[in-house]
């Protein structure tokens, strides 16, 4: 197969970037849109261009690293996959396919196709987490966890953190990833003790950060490589109503975690 | 401190927009329902327009009420429109929607266009200043002759024309807003959320269709002076 390719170059942060077209040629269709990438690369690499950079890391759908917006659409068109996942077999053989970063202030270029997604670890660090010691491996069946809570939880939790959902989002907004973390810590007894602080902490750094707000048009579920749905931002913005009603009526200071435990 | 934090937040200013946003949609299906009665004849309607008028307390209430209630939605919503235009300060080259309705993408253009048709609105038949034509009589009982006021108007294709493009706007905003509203709001369970997706189309369609069937009724010689 043989495509040409419309790609965002841009030498660094502040520069101020440009498409580049290139051919791709000999594209087997059971190559990975990735595995296409590299090819162009090599063949880059004889000339005074210098190669495209990209990121990538598992190749297998799992670390959340490859992020291209492809013709318009983060992780390309197929649906519930990364980047990594897609297969040339999915272009027409000729075609031009349009190659961008993700856009959104929070994610500032580093290079060509790659962004700066720290903004997501600094949500994180905001509260993403359990700080409470919960010691060793529990006997089995000793904390009862029913079924469909434990479904819910890893339906939340499948979330990789690839930015998919605020690159598609027409306001950059990180609701998507922020839901799946709350809702999934949330759902289980060892961060149920920390929701109000959490929720509040991580929604303010979202915030922070400069992400937009959620317009309630769903297309971050319908890119988002792991399928999670928007149910999780309504559970998000519960655990947030919910968090607003108790935190205004305690004190701010939070219990230390040893004092509970002692 | 931390409440005024909660609020300005962007979820607790989309939050308190849902809430203003619903509680216009509420005084939108009960202005389409009271209006309902010009097909009863003008007796019915210049009642209704005087039972209202002879509660100075009630009326002035929800009026300023009502006001209060949009310039908080308008503000917030001139917020959140701008904060959301910086979060994405480089746009795509292409760019291909897969979900998000037209509505929910012309939310800030609806929402404008509805803005100044309700200015229109209320200069027009409720201040009776935009169409001086439409003269003040009153009816046989000697009540405001509201009736006459509204058939006057709808005669004319000008004013349904502009009432068209009015309910247009007002149609496309609430078919998003609504249901948006109720996900903004946490309201969301699997067993209905079909029913909460469906909500804002059928509240839409409801409103517009009710005021529709009014001008057109009018325009048509069906109700007439």
């Amino acid at each position: 197969m043989k495509f040409t390719l419309k790609v965002w170059r841009q030498r660094g942060p502040d520069d101020k970037g440009r498409f580049a077209v290139y051919e791709a040629r000999d594209v087997s269709p059971d190559m990975s849109f990735l595995e296409m990438l590299d090819g162009v690369n090599q063949s880059l690499i004889p000339t005074d261009e210098e190669p495209v950079a990209f990121e990538h890391d598992c190749r297998e759908g799992i670390c959340g690293s490859c992020s291209l917006v492809i013709n318009g659409v983060p992780h390309g068109p197929d649906r519930g996959i990364t980047t990594c996942q897609l297969y040339m077999r999915q272009f027409s053989d000729g075609a031009t396919i349009t190659i961008e970063p993700w856009r959104a202030r929070a994610f500032p270029i580093i290079k060509d196709l790659v962004v700066d997604r720290r903004a997501l670890d600094r949500v994180m660090q905001a509260g993403g987490y359990i700080s409470i010691n919960t010691g060793g491996a529990v006997d089995g069946n000793v904390l009862l966890i029913s079924k469909e809570q434990a479904e819910n939880a890893m339906d939340a939790a499948s979330c990789i953190g690839c930015g998919a959902c605020i690159a598609a989002c027409k306001n950059a907004s990180a609701m998507l990833f922020v839901a799946a973390k709350v809702s999934h810590l949330a759902a289980l007894p060892q961060g149920n003790p920390e929701r109000a602080r959490r929720v509040m902490a991580m929604m303010e750094a979202m915030d922070r950060e400069g992400f937009g707000s959620c317009g309630n048009q769903y297309e971050c579920e319908a890119v988002c490589p792991k399928n999670i749905s928007v149910r999780f931002i309504a559970t998000l913005q519960r655990e947030y109503l919910r968090a607003g009603i108790v935190e205004s009526g305690l004190r701010t200071e939070p219990d230390s975690a040893d004092q509970e435990s002692a | 401190m931390q409440r005024v934090g909660w609020f300005r937040s962007s979820s607790g200013n989309r939050v308190v927009i849902s809430l203003t946003g619903l509680g216009l949609v509420g005084f939108v299906v009960f202005h389409m329902l009271g209006n309902l009665q010009v097909f009863e004849g003008p007796d019915a309607l210049n009642t209704y327009a005087a039972m209202l008028r002879d509660m100075p307390m009630f009326l002035w209430t929800a009026r300023i009420g009502l006001l209060g209630v949009a310039i908080f939605h308008i503000a917030l919503a001139i917020q959140l429109v701008l904060r959301n235009r910086r979060a994405r300060p480089v746009g795509y080259a292409l760019r291909e929607y897969r979900h998000a309705s037209v509505a929910s993408r012309t939310m800030a253009l609806t929402g404008s266009v509805l803005l100044v048709f309700v200015v229109f609105h209320l200069l027009h038949l409720t201040a009776g200043l935009a169409d001086p034509s439409g003269n003040n009589r009153l009816d046989a009982g000697g009540h405001a002759d509201v009736y006459g006021k509204v058939v006057h108007a709808f005669q004319n294709p000008l004013y349904v024309v502009i009432y068209l493009v009015g309910q247009l706007a007002l149609g496309v905003h609430l078919s998003h807003a609504v249901s948006g509203s109720l996900q903004t709001l946490g309201i969301e369970h699997a067993a209905f959320n079909r029913l909460f997706k469906a909500a804002g189309p059928a509240v839409a369609l409801l409103v517009v269709f009710g005021n529709l069937a009014i001008i057109f009724a009018i325009f048509f010689g069906i109700v007439r002076a």
